[in-house]
């Protein structure tokens, strides 16, 4: 009898298995579930229908119809996670995009060249202990010229092709500042005696001269260094100098030579070489050869300099620099030419620009690589 | 500064070769600009006869001629006047590059006859710019030998660039003292005779100035020549003038010039016969003085130059240009030469004042050697007479004795001031040889610097010139460390913002430019500038004369310059300064960016879109944003400057201090650069931001909610008029601590509600704090926040 039952519950149940396997659609498994878990479904009824038989044979069928029911829930739950997978994968299929489209965005700005330049210097300097101080581009002639033992009648003035502005009603006409040196007297001005140690300042900024052809522009730049203390000396300025150049043109062994030449406002002055080979294109590659190229100026500063800001030269003495900016911008990323410097063509812009997320720093490095 | 090798030679004995004198120069602050040899160019020109002289059968003004190197015949037509027969000259063959020309020779046929070469003019060597004929060598000249031996130019040309300091170095012989010194060889003896003349000099002079006015002329020699012969100059001199730039006119000037080259000493020779009266005047001009120059130019004087006078009056700017009157001639017979020191300053000013430059004047005014005017007579004299013939007088003089320059001088000041340690004995060395003498040799040295060296008047000057002939290698590179033991920010925080701003907009599309501080009139006038005090007296052209008002004129050329090759949608930012006034203060920098054209392009996810006033708007808060400002703490006011469209322009302030413009461009201007779409821009016065008050570097302790925020939407209809943000304003500051934020969803304007109404609907986000809001709570929010909205903006709910 027991046999018998279960053999009617087995081939039940192969039916309902092969019903389950052959189910194409959720729908249809789901009457397969009603059909023999449901209330009245088959499965159901046998269980319902032990009630009737005996203990021993209630007990195991009971246990048997339990198992069977289990396997009928795993089979169907099978079989809907395989529907589900079924439907994502259609879905994923049906939801498929065209990769090879972009949308228009516009593109990200560029630094400017010169920007990145100063910032360089910037960087470099502030390692050596340097802060950046500005002046004004319209100077007084004293804080031009007489300031920095360039009186009126000096031969250097004639080198200078300065801008002169309407004179006021005193007569006294301002300059366009045709160097950066000024900012040195008025950064010294305010040096208080009591409390002075020592200063290390950069001074980058724009100068003007009256003179417009293929490697002068009326408004150029110029970063001006000062360095004033009680035992700055010409060989400080020398270690300073080397390691500028050698940091910024990115070379360990950079040539760098210190030449004499003369600057009103310091004495004993030196201009500064860097070694380099001239290309059969005219074209300059920094850091080999035979020639030498000026980059700086430079100096200890002018004890009469000095005296005319109230400094007593026999306690303080010190060293300065001036070098122009674009040339050093020129040689470093191999832009040929200087005037489109202040073009605003977009396309030199976006060439010789740099990417605003790219830092110069020293820990970074200096270079722009990604730009 | 231009000399040869040769010239160089006259007064350096010497066992070095060019290359390494080359090598020296700019050690020593000489720096070497050029060095041209004319013998490279021209060693392939021979000298050759000329044999036979035909006729051009097919042109008349040519001849076919054959020249004979003393080996070879060659058939050349020549074009030359002065070609003749037995006359010998310069040739070159087939293939020689010809410099004047600047072109190789070839084979060729002229006019039907065929030219194996070419007969050479001076032009063509690049002697001089002599074209009117063939050269003509001397008859005695050995044929089919280099010109450049016939003609004694195998000599290099070293051009140096003296600084302003060294006018003891424009002359040959102070650059042989500075090699010698630096060990290049032994300073040779100026090699002339001292002859103190026969008769008394013809001219004499007179010092006709006020006593405290003799400084101004603290010396003048003379000396008259008679019977002199003006002749051409033999070719040795006339070489070394070419190869100096200087033109060969006549030997007595030729004379003057060499002996400025070749010591340094500018002369002046007037020709006797044409001074009026015997006596020459140093004095100082009148107003309305004429001087006609012997550059052909007449100049009217101011009072108080310097002048030389005869009885006729001025002709003679002193130390500057002689005059046309009294110069020599080809004709000259006798003449006076003057040697003289007069005063740099006043030199410089009478040469600025007139725009008269001149070899003399750029050496006057750079200082000579205050014994020069003797050295110079007799130098001079012997030259003359050698090449003139003639008798020479006695001299005739004035001289103040010169003030003695004694600098003390304490020679550790080398090491301290250059840190390279020198032994006395060297530096003293190097002194004597540049011509110093040290007079008393204690701790304190006593130097008295050489009378060709005026620029020297202090410690540091000295301690230049030990340290420049010792070698500027020899000081030691000390590493320049840090003086604070961490490491300060370079930067302040005015340079940080500027760093910071820059970067968001690069990020945001804007390209930074840099353009010019000055503009035309017109644009600085529209820009409310163009003042008096900011306009150039000498501007580089009509374009650049003014200081700019502010930068969006510089952008929109910018805009104009790329829309004009075809670039149509563009940003451009630049950080640089604007001129208010003249003084320090009225300059500011500031932030200035314009967008033009189109934001993004039509394709096939979104349409075309311009850009307008609320991308500029949103530009100008991030800026603010990223350089310490809140947005909460602007003010927004419709006061921005008459160069924007004032209805969609607006300005940010904090207090009365105006941070920003920002808007269209005035279409009016934005047309007047051509434009045919809308510019919009800002100016960011970052200046004006007040210096962040925080000082402590930790944060304030963060306090967040855990509690889920509410959000409730309401519309209002409002008067068209009122500000959209001012309902947000309301709503927030009913709440200050619950509602966190208010979003304006909608704007509508139309047929559904009123006219002269807007309906604003708003999105409000409740942040509760402690605990849970209650439904009660949110209702009662609610409930106030459209009673503030009625009461404040004369709002009312509009039921949706």
């Amino acid at each position: 009898m027991i046999s018998e039952l279960k053999e009617d519950i087995l081939k039940l149940l192969n039916d309902i298995s092969s019903g389950i396997s052959n189910s194409k659609t959720t729908s249809e498994l789901e009457n397969i579930r009603i059909n023999s878990l449901g209330k009245k479904g088959s499965i159901t009824l046998y269980l319902k229908n032990i009630k009737d038989f005996d203990i021993e044979t209630k007990k195991e069928i009971g246990a048997y119809l339990n198992d069977i029911k289990n396997k009928i829930n795993k089979l169907i739950q099978d079989k809907k996670n395989f529907f589900n997978k079924e439907h994502l994968k259609q879905k994923l299929k049906s939801e498929k995009i065209d990769v090879s489209l972009t949308p228009y965005e516009a593109e990200m700005g560029t630094l400017h060249p010169l920007s990145r330049t100063i910032e360089e210097l910037c960087a470099i300097f502030a390692d050596m202990g340097f802060s950046i101080v500005d002046g004004p581009d319209i100077e007084s002639d004293y804080y031009n010229f007489t300031a920095l033992n360039i009186p009126e009648e000096h031969p250097a003035r004639q080198e200078h092709d300065t801008f002169y502005l309407q004179p006021d009603i005193n007569g006294q006409r301002k300059v366009l500042r045709t160097h950066t040196s000024p900012v040195q007297i008025r950064t010294m001005e305010k040096i208080d005696l009591k409390n002075f140690d020592e200063i290390r300042y950069i001074i980058p900024g724009r100068t003007y001269r009256s003179d417009h052809d293929a490697t002068h522009s009326p408004m150029f730049h110029q970063c001006e260094g000062l360095v004033l203390g009680k035992n700055m000396n010409m060989g400080h300025l020398k270690g300073c100098l080397i390691e500028f150049c050698r940091t910024y043109f990115n070379q360990d062994n950079l040539p760098v030579r210190f030449r004499p030449s003369y600057f009103p406002f310091t004495e004993p002055s030196a201009e500064v070489d860097i070694g380099c080979t001239k290309e059969n294109d005219g074209s300059l590659v920094i850091g080999k050869g035979e020639e030498w190229l000026e980059i700086l100026g430079s100096g200890m500063v002018h004890p009469r300099v000095l005296q005319g800001v109230g400094i007593d030269p026999r306690k303080y003495q010190g060293f300065a620099f001036g070098m122009g900016l674009e040339r050093l911008t020129m040689l470093k990323y191999g832009i040929p030419d200087l005037r489109p410097f202040y073009d605003s063509d977009l396309r030199w812009l976006k060439h010789y620009g740099f990417i605003p997320v790219d830092n110069p720093s020293l820990h970074f490095g200096l270079n722009g690589v990604f730009s | 500064m231009k000399f040869t090798w040769k010239w160089l030679l006259d007064h350096l004995e010497t066992d070095k070769d060019l290359s390494e004198i080359l090598e020296t120069l700019p050690k020593l602050g000489l720096e070497v600009a050029s060095i041209v040899n004319l013998a490279e160019d021209l060693k392939s020109f021979i000298s050759v006869e000329i044999v036979d002289v035909k006729r051009h059968p097919n042109a008349d003004k040519l001849n076919v001629c054959k020249v004979f190197d003393g080996k070879n015949t060659f058939s050349v037509v020549c074009g030359a006047p002065n070609v003749k027969l037995g006359m010998k000259s310069v040739f070159a063959n087939i293939g020689t590059f010809i410099p004047g020309l600047k072109l190789k020779l070839k084979k060729g046929k002229i006019r039907g006859e065929e030219s194996f070469g070419m007969l050479c003019s001076e032009k063509e060597l690049t002697l001089s710019e002599k074209h009117d004929g063939i050269i003509e060598l001397d008859s005695s000249s050995v044929l089919g030998l280099s010109v450049t031996d016939i003609m004694h130019l195998n000599d290099p040309i070293i051009e140096i660039e003296i600084t302003p300091n060294r006018g003891d170095c424009l002359g040959v012989r102070g650059i042989a003292r500075d090699l010698a010194a630096a060990g290049m060889g032994n300073l040779k003896d100026l090699e002339f005779e001292v002859n103190n003349g026969e008769f008394d000099s013809i001219i004499n002079w007179h010092v006709d100035l006020d006593e405290d006015q003799k400084y101004l002329c603290p010396k003048i020699f003379g000396r008259s020549f008679t019977n002199i012969k003006n002749v051409e100059s033999p070719l040795w001199l006339k070489n070394r003038l070419i190869a100096v730039d200087q033109r060969p006119i006549s030997s007595l000037v030729d004379i003057t010039n060499y002996i400025m080259i070749d010591i340094g000493r500018p002369l002046h020779a007037y020709d006797i016969d044409k001074i009026k009266g015997k006596t020459l005047r140093i004095t100082k001009s009148k107003k309305d003085d004429k001087f006609f120059a012997l550059n052909g130019n007449t100049y009217e004087l101011d009072e108080n130059m310097l002048v030389i006078s005869d009885e006729q009056g001025v002709d003679d700017l002193a130390g500057i240009m002689g005059g046309e009157r009294t110069g020599v001639t080809k004709d000259t017979t006798r003449m006076f030469l003057e040697a003289a020191i007069f005063d740099p300053v006043s030199i410089a000013n009478t040469g600025r004042k007139l725009n008269l430059n001149s070899d003399a004047r750029y050496r006057f005014e750079r200082g000579l050697d205050y014994n020069s005017p003797e050295i110079a007579m007799h130098y001079a004299a012997e030259m003359v007479n050698k090449i003139c013939g003639g008798k020479f007088s006695k001299i005739v003089n004035y001289k103040l004795e010169p003030k003695n320059k004694i600098i003390n001088f304490e020679p550790n000041i080398i090491y301290q001031l250059t840190g390279v340690k020198i032994e006395n004995k060297l530096s003293k060395s190097i002194l004597e040889k540049l011509g110093f003498k040290i007079v008393s040799e204690d701790n304190i040295w006593e130097i008295v610097p050489p009378t060709w060296r005026p620029d020297i008047d202090g410690v540091a000057d000295i301690v230049e010139e030990i340290v420049r002939i010792n070698g500027y290698e020899k000081i030691p590179s000390i590493k320049l460390s840090r003086s604070n033991y961490i490491a300060k920010p370079a930067m302040s925080t005015k340079h940080r913002q500027a760093f910071f701003a820059s970067r968001i907009l690069a990020s945001r599309g804007y390209n930074e430019v840099i353009t010019f501080s000055f503009l035309n009139k017109i644009m600085a006038k529209q820009f409310n500038g163009g003042g008096l005090a900011l306009n150039l007296v000498n501007p580089i052209s009509s374009e650049l004369t003014d200081m700019r008002p502010s930068i969006i004129p510089n952008l929109l050329l910018a805009v104009q310059k790329n829309v004009n090759i075809g670039i149509q949608d563009l940003s451009f930012f630049e950080a640089g300064p604007i001129f208010k006034g003249d003084s320090p203060e009225e300059q500011i920098i500031t932030i200035t960016g314009i967008r033009y054209g189109y934001k993004t392009k039509k394709d096939w996810q979104k349409e075309a879109a311009q850009f307008d006033f609320y991308d500029i708007k949103l530009d100008v808060i991030k800026a603010l944003n990223v350089i310490g400002i809140p947005k909460n703490s602007l003010k927004i006011f419709q006061d921005a400057p008459n160069y924007f469209h004032p209805g969609r322009s607006a300005v940010f302030k904090i207090g009365q201090n105006v941070i920003a413009n920002f808007g269209e461009i005035h279409p009016e201007i934005v047309n007047n650069f051509g434009l045919n779409k809308s510019a919009i821009g800002f100016e960011i016065f970052y200046e004006n931001i007040p210096m962040p008050k925080r000082n402590k570097i930790s944060r304030p302790m963060l306090k967040i909610s855990n509690l889920q925020p509410v959000t409730r939407e309401f519309a209002f209809l409002l008067d068209e008029e009122i500000d959209s943000e001012r309902v947000c304003q309301v709503v927030k500051s009913i709440y200050k601590d619950l509602i966190t934020d208010v979003t304006i969803l909608d704007i509508y304007k139309g047929e559904k509600i009123p006219k002269d109404m807007k309906s604003i609907a708003i999105k409000v986000t409740i942040q509760p704090v402690q605990e849970t809001l209650t439904d009660t709570v949110l209702e009662e929010i609610s409930t106030n926040l459209i009673n503030a909205i009625v009461s404040k903006l004369s709002g009312s709910l509009r039921e949706i």
